[in-house]
C-alpha cells in the first residue's frame, strides 16, 4: 500500500514541471472567462472558440514562417475579433450573451477549418517561442519562464490599465451599467473592446499551446471553458475577490492549482475518460455551494 | 438652462393599451433656477425627466440643455451636460467599487478618459474635500466599498457625485423619497446648499408637499402629460400645503399623507 503511494507521488512529482507549463498556458483561458464575467457583468462563452482558432492562426503563421512573437499577435488579434462579434451580436441584436457565444464559437469552428485547409496542422520543427531562452536546455523550464513571463506581463498591464481613468470606467460598466452610462461611459463601446480583449486572451493561449506542443487541430478547444471555470472558481476559493489585484491573481493562481489537482487525480489512477465528468461535477458543485449553503441554513432555522 | 418644446410620447401605438406619456409638453427653466415638480403618479413626470437624460426618445418635439438640442443625443453624451439623482440610492452608485473610485467616476463625466492614473493623491484629497461637506465622516472612508454603506449614506454620495462637476442642469427623481425622515432632510439640507453654493439649473421631483413649498423657485405642477399650473413669484411664497393639494383634482388623501 505504502509501495503503492510512493508510486503515485513520485509519478505526480515527475509531471509537475510539464503540467505547470500547461497550467501556465492554459491560466488565459481562466482569465479570459474572468474578465467578462467578473469586471463586465457579461456572461460569454467564446474563449471555447476563440481558444481553436488563435492556435489555427498560430500555425498557419509559422507554417508561413513568420516570427513566432509575431504569430502569437496574429492569433490573439484573431481571438479580439471573435470576442467583438459575440459582443456586437448581442448588442446590436439584443441575443442572450451566451448564446451569442455558442453560435461565434460554432461558426468558428468552420472558419478554423477554412484557415488551416484541414483539420490539423503540425509546426512541428518551425521556432517557437520558447526558444527565446537558450539558457535553459530543459524544454518544460523554457515553456514555465517563458508562459510565466507572458503570464506577468499580462497582469501587470491589467492591473495598471484597470487603475487609469479608462480601467476604472470599464469596471464602472460591470458594476452598474445604468450609472457607468450616466456618468458619460460609452457603454456598449466598453463591452465590444472588453470581450474583444478578453477572447484575444484565450487565442493568445490556443497561440501557445499550439507552439508548446507542435501542432494545431481544430478540435483542440473541446472542454476549455469547463476547465478554466473550474480554475477561476478554485482561484477565487484561494485568493478571494475583495481587491481587483486579488481578481487579476485568482485565474493564474487557480488554474496552476486545478491542473496540478488533474494531474494528481491522474497519477492515483483516474480513468482520463471520466476527466470531463469529474470536471464538470466539481463546477456544478462550486455553483451550488451557495444554494445547499442557504438550505442548510434554513434547515438549521 | 432646461427648454423642453412640444415633447410627445406615446407608448404601445396602435394597441388597445395605447398610454400617452407626454401630450405637447412644453417647459422653461432659467439658468440657476431651482423648479419643483409635482403631480399624481401616471402625470408624466418620469418620461419628462427620462427625456431630458436621454434615456427616453421623444416621438416629436425637442429638448435644448444650454442652448443646445440634445433630442437626439444619447444618455452618455447628454452625460456632459446632465447629472441625475434617482430614488434608489443604489441607481447612482457602482456597489461594488470604492467611495473614491465612484467619485472618480462622477468627477471625468463627460470629460475624455485617458490613460492616466485614475485615482491620484490630488484627487482623493479633492473627493475628501467634497464628501466632508456632509458631515457624515465619509471623507475618512474613501476606500470602502460603496455597498458597505447604508442607503442613506449611499444617496449621499450619489448627490455629491451628481453636483460636484458642476452640471448644466441636475435632476433629482424623487431622491429623498426612499430615505428614513432624519436622512431625508440631511440629504435635502446638503441639496440645497450645493444648488446654492453652484447657481445649478436644477428640476426635482418631489411627493413631499412640505418640500415642494420649503424649495425652490418655483412649483410646477404636471397632469396628463403636460404642466398644468406654474406657481412662481409672490404666489409661491404664500403658498401653503393645503392650498396646493387643493390644486389636485385626484389623489387628494395620498398627498395629504405624504406631507408628514
Amino acid at each position: 500500500m505504502s509501495h503503492d503511494l510512493a508510486g503515485i507521488f513520485s509519478g505526480f512529482i515527475g509531471l509537475v514541471p510539464i503540467t505547470l507549463a500547461q497550467s501556465l498556458i492554459l491560466s488565459f483561458v481562466a482569465l479570459a472567462i474572468m474578465v467578462p464575467f467578473r469586471l463586465l457583468n457579461f456572461q460569454d462563452l467564446t474563449s471555447e472558440g476563440a481558444f481553436p482558432l488563435g492556435g489555427a492562426v498560430c500555425a498557419v503563421a509559422l507554417a508561413g514562417g513568420l516570427n513566432p512573437w509575431l504569430a502569437l499577435l496574429l492569433g490573439a488579434a484573431a481571438g479580439f475579433v471573435a470576442g467583438c462579434c459575440t459582443a456586437a451580436i448581442h448588442l446590436r441584436f439584443k441575443i442572450h450573451s451566451l448564446l451569442a457565444g455558442i453560435l461565434v464559437t460554432t461558426m468558428l469552428y468552420s472558419i478554423d477549418l477554412r484557415i488551416m485547409g484541414r483539420p490539423n496542422l503540425s509546426v512541428f520543427g518551425a521556432p517557437s517561442v520558447y526558444d527565446a531562452l537558450p539558457a535553459i536546455s530543459d524544454p518544460s523550464g523554457a515553456k514555465i519562464a517563458v508562459a510565466g513571463g507572458c503570464v506577468v506581463i499580462v497582469l501587470v498591464l491589467l492591473e495598471l490599465f484597470l487603475k487609469t481613468e479608462l480601467g476604472t470606467a470599464m469596471r464602472a460598466v460591470g458594476a452598474n451599467p445604468d450609472m457607468a452610462e450616466a456618468q458619460g461611459i460609452a457603454v456598449a463601446r466598453a463591452t465590444l473592446v472588453g470581450v474583444g480583449a478578453a477572447a484575444a486572451f484565450a487565442a493568445l493561449a490556443g497561440a501557445l499551446m499550439v507552439q508548446s506542443q507542435g501542432f494545431a487541430d481544430v478540435n483542440m478547444g473541446l472542454g476549455v471553458l469547463i476547465n478554466g471555470l473550474a480554475s477561476l472558481m478554485i482561484g477565487e476559493a484561494l485568493v478571494g475577490r475583495r481587491s481587483v489585484t486579488r481578481q487579476l491573481l485568482a485565474p493564474v493562481v487557480g488554474s496552476i492549482a486545478y491542473y496540478q489537482l488533474v494531474s494528481l487525480c491522474l497519477a492515483a489512477g483516474m480513468p482520463p475518460p471520466d476527466l470531463k465528468l469529474a470536471t464538470g461535477v466539481f463546477v456544478m458543485l462550486m455553483l451550488a455551494l451557495p444554494a445547499l449553503r442557504r438550505g442548510s441554513a434554513r434547515a438549521a432555522a | 438652462m432646461l427648454e423642453i418644446r412640444n415633447a410627445v410620447k406615446r407608448f404601445n401605438v396602435g394597441q388597445p393599451d395605447e398610454k400617452t406619456a407626454l401630450d405637447g409638453l412644453a417647459l422653461r427653466l432659467a439658468a440657476g433656477e431651482f423648479g419643483i415638480v409635482i403631480g399624481s403618479n401616471g402625470a408624466g413626470k418620469s418620461s419628462m425627466f427620462n427625456a431630458v437624460s436621454g434615456a427616453l426618445r421623444l416621438d416629436s418635439g425637442q429638448v435644448l440643455i444650454a442652448g443646445d438640442d440634445v433630442t437626439a443625443e444619447p444618455v452618455h453624451r447628454r452625460a456632459t451636460r446632465v447629472a441625475r439623482v434617482f430614488q434608489d440610492p443604489m441607481r447612482g452608485t457602482a456597489a461594488s467599487m470604492t467611495i473614491a473610485e465612484n467619485m472618480l467616476l462622477a468627477d471625468l463625466r463627460g470629460q475624455r478618459r485617458g490613460l492616466g492614473r485614475g485615482l491620484t493623491a490630488a484627487r482623493r484629497r479633492l473627493y475628501g474635500e467634497r464628501l466632508s461637506v456632509l458631515g457624515l465622516g465619509l471623507e475618512n472612508r474613501l476606500d470602502s466599498r460603496v455597498d458597505l454603506l447604508s442607503g442613506g449614506q449611499r444617496q449621499a454620495v450619489s448627490l455629491i457625485m451628481a453636483v460636484s462637476s458642476q452640471p448644466a442642469l441636475l435632476l433629482l427623481d424623487e431622491h429623498t423619497a426612499a430615505l428614513d425622515p432624519r436622512t431625508a432632510d440631511l440629504v435635502m439640507a446638503a441639496t440645497v446648499q450645493a444648488v446654492q453654493a453652484f447657481n445649478l439649473t436644477t428640476l426635482m421631483v418631489t411627493h413631499n408637499m412640505q418640500h415642494a413649498i420649503d424649495h425652490g423657485d418655483r412649483v410646477i405642477m404636471m397632469d396628463a402629460g403636460k404642466v398644468r399650473t406654474e406657481i412662481a413669484g409672490d404666489a409661491r411664497r404664500q403658498l401653503t400645503v393645503p392650498a396646493l393639494v387643493e390644486l389636485f383634482a385626484v389623489k387628494t388623501d395620498a398627498m395629504l399623507l405624504s406631507v408628514h
